[in-house]
């Protein structure tokens, strides 16, 4: 994609749109525009970096457990015993 | 008017085993984040099945996993009689959090291979307020979309975006505290 004058997003706007962006959540076209301005500007990159490592250390440290496993196997249980008319 | 999927007992079985199965996990998911207990969540999602079960007839079969996760937010709320909170004000965002940064950065990778980093992170996820927290852990836990979560919490999806927004430069403020993020302190 190039970018004129007048597609280049400037800092506070990328500042605006960064989660959303990060979360996969704009359009292609904006998405474009802030890889862009994140590539060209270092404070901005570097803000884009922090809160990639704050997304993946957020998703890391709650890996499902055996808990969250076991209680899913206990629930499609529950599904079954509702088809057989458990639970009524 | 949309039609309803069903009218049989059978076609009624056929629906719920369509629609409400496969996301069993996505809603004990959900429901943990929304009880913080493992054993609460359980409850809640059976419940929530129940009501599922009983309304299945009524669902139209589109967008089912927003259908249920409205469900299971309802479901909570009415367990816990606990009304949603609507005193956050929205104005603020986190802009003032990231223009403080020094003018002497270290590189990107600096950041991100501090074993501690992780630590530092969970807990400052777990002390922010529950309205703030809840949307992190729908989006970076679980992987739901901002719609997906804006139906869960029962808040507009701008709410969700600047909760998100202002947890995160909490979160950030706590490194920055901690010494991972160099630059000024937060006012």
């Amino acid at each position: 994609m190039v970018l004129t004058r007048s597609t280049r997003l400037r800092c506070h706007q990328v500042a605006k749109t960064l989660q959303a962006y990060l979360d996969g959540e704009v359009v292609p076209r904006k998405a474009d525009q802030v890889a862009a301005h994140l590539e060209e500007c270092r404070q901005c990159g570097l803000d884009a970096q922090t809160y990639r490592a704050i997304k993946a250390s957020i998703a890391t440290s709650y890996a499902p457990d055996d808990t969250a496993r076991e209680a899913v196997v206990r629930l499609r249980g529950f599904v079954e015993g509702l088809a057989a008319g458990d639970h009524g | 008017m949309t039609e309803a999927v069903c009218s049989s007992p059978d076609e009624r079985q056929v629906a719920f085993d369509s629609y409400v199965v496969p996301h069993l996990d996505v809603m004990y998911r959900v429901a943990l984040s929304l009880t913080r207990n493992p054993a609460d969540a359980e409850d809640l999602v059976q419940d929530a099945v129940l009501r599922a079960y009983r309304a299945i007839d009524r669902f139209d079969g589109r967008y089912p996993r927003a259908w249920l996760l409205t469900i299971v937010r309802n479901t909570h709320y009415n367990r816990t009689r606990r009304r949603i909170p609507f005193l956050f004000r929205d104005g603020e965002s986190a802009e003032a959090a990231l223009e403080n940064l020094g003018d002497h950065e270290p590189s990107a990778e600096s950041v991100v291979v501090d074993p501690q980093f992780e630590g530092v992170v969970v807990d400052a996820l777990n002390d922010l307020p529950e309205k703030f927290r809840a949307p992190v852990d729908l989006v970076d836990i679980h992987g739901l979309s901002y719609q997906e979560t804006a139906d869960a919490l029962g808040i507009p999806i701008g709410t969700v975006m600047s909760r998100l927004h202002r947890a995160r430069a909490r979160i950030r403020a706590h490194l920055n505290t901690a010494g991972f993020i160099p630059g000024k302190e937060m006012a």
